[in-house]
């Protein structure tokens, strides 16, 4: 049983055909090729996967594609304008609040989704608001001192 | 090939149920994981998050009960602005379920209708004297919560029925709760022990009822009924802690794996009940 689906992703209209069990990750990452959503786990607890559906954040790997039928999805390619990163990217990178990268999607989707709720996080906030996100790098700090700054950049409408 | 179906109504959802096997998906933080596994992906998936009339929290006049639809969300619980102060012990456990993805997924019902020993919703819901209503071919029964979960991942849920809500009723005097979590870690853990406690209190602030309840420390969350009974009566001011007696503990058949071991659990729970005790002490002193 293959069944049509169609979504916005990124502002765009895409469609495909997918199985009842494809997971949403499944099909950005294989039919749409947006290989930017990463898989770490298959437990839903490492937070590589997050992406923010119908306006909240959430673990792509825990929903199935077939009940994103209409949804808007943003992912971490729809974050940048162009060559412009989004404010909390740039605080990523201006920060160091990543090393070997494979957590960051999910970091700064969840991140951007934390300051959209929360445009001030103290970083109380931020520690809470980042717990379905695991990071075997960075020890954090640096995390939490980007996505401050991220939401400051996000607040100015300017890069961190 | 398993089937997928996203109800439109109730009688819909029902009418599936009656006629075949399905297993019913409400924020799929449960069912989802376990798809990487191989197996819940054999079943034919029936999806209820489209039923509009499960969703929100609302009192409900003639129960005298919070209505919780079967798809409120550990979110939604979060953010409800208009409980009542003794609510908070749901509220704390709906902080520390998994992260905010899944509490944005994740729902109340289905916390329940999983039934794991581990489950954060229900020493809070157990304590609170919650009610699970259900829906099946031959109508609407309500039943205890006590009585809904009967084992590991056992409840009386029969495979024509689904939770339509959870009902939480609102006895109509102050009271103060408390949750309390052990894990080694904030999120994304099993909890080596958690609990719940609830007090209220009559009009000179002795305490009236209370609850209190121990989860991860036995098959099912268990209430300890002799130290309810040793808190009746207890006046503003006292010091609740001290009442805790470690034959409370006996109530409790913790295990022993890999997260603690069952003495450290016991210990650990004990200690979560003064603590959470006195807390609820403060609170509603
Ligand atoms: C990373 C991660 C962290 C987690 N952390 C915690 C935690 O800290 N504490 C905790 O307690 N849990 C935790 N969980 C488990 C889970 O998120 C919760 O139990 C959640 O409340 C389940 O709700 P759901 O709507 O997602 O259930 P689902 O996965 O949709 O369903 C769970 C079960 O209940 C049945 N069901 C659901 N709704 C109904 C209904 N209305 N009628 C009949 N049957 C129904 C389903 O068929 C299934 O068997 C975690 C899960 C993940 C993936
Ligand atoms: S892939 Fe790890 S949480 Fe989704
Ligand atoms: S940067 Fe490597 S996992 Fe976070």
């Amino acid at each position: 049983m293959s069944i049509p689906i169609s979504m916005t992703v990124n502002g765009q209209p895409v469609s495909g055909s997918v199985e009842p069990r494809t997971l949403l990750v499944e099909f950005l990452r294989e039919q749409l090729h947006l290989t930017g959503t990463h898989v770490g786990c298959d437990t839903s607890q490492c937070g590589a996967c997050v992406v923010i559906a119908d306006g909240v954040s959430v673990k792509s790997c825990t929903a199935l594609a077939v009940q994103c039928d209409g949804s808007q999805v943003t992912t971490i390619e729809g974050l940048a304008n162009g060559a412009t990163l989004h404010p909390m990217q740039q605080a990523f990178n201006d920060h160091h609040g990543l090393q070997c990268g494979f957590c960051t999607p999910g970091m700064v989707m969840s991140a951007v989704d934390l300051v959209t709720h929360a445009p001030n996080p103290t970083d109380e906030d931020i520690r809470k608001g980042l717990d379905g996100n695991l990071c075997r790098c960075t020890g954090y700090q640096n995390i939490v001192r980007a996505v401050k700054a991220g939401a400051e950049g996000m607040r100015t409408g300017m890069g961190g | 090939m398993p089937r997928y179906v996203r109800a439109r109504t109730l009688d819909e959802a029902l009418d599936r149920l009656a006629a075949g096997r399905w297993r019913v998906i409400a924020g799929g933080t449960d069912v989802f994981p376990a798809l990487a596994d191989g197996q819940p992906g054999r079943e034919d998936m029936l999806d209820i998050t489209g039923l509009a009339a499960l969703r929100g929290i609302r009192f409900d006049e003639s129960a005298r009960a919070w209505r919780l639809g079967a798809l409120a969300t550990w979110t939604d619980v979060r953010t409800a602005a208009d409980l009542p102060p003794w609510f908070r012990a749901l509220k704390l456990a709906a902080r520390e379920v998994g992260g905010v993805q899944i509490q944005n997924a994740g729902t109340v019902a289905g916390n329940l209708c999983n039934a794991s020993p581990a489950a954060d919703g229900v020493p809070p819901l157990l304590a609170l004297d919650a009610r699970v209503e259900i829906a099946g071919p031959g109508g609407v029964r309500v039943e205890p919560l006590a009585a809904f979960i009967t084992g590991v991942r056992r409840t009386t849920l029969a495979p024509d029925e689904m939770v339509t809500a959870i009902l939480v009723p609102d006895p109509g005097r102050p009271g103060a709760s408390d949750f309390l979590k052990l894990g080694t870690r904030h999120s994304l853990v099993i909890s080596i022990a958690m609990v719940a406690v609830v007090l209220w209190r009559d009009e000179a602030g002795a305490i009236a009822a209370a609850g209190v309840s121990v989860g991860s420390c036995a098959p099912v969350a268990v209430r300890l009924g002799a130290l309810e009974a040793r808190l009746v009566g207890q006046p503003p001011g006292t010091d609740l802690a001290a009442l805790v007696h470690e034959s409370d503990g006996d109530a409790l058949s913790p295990i022993d794996d890999v997260r603690a071991s069952a003495a450290y659990r016991r210990e650990a729970a004990l200690t979560l009940v003064r603590r959470s005790l006195a807390r609820c002490g403060e609170a509603a002193a």
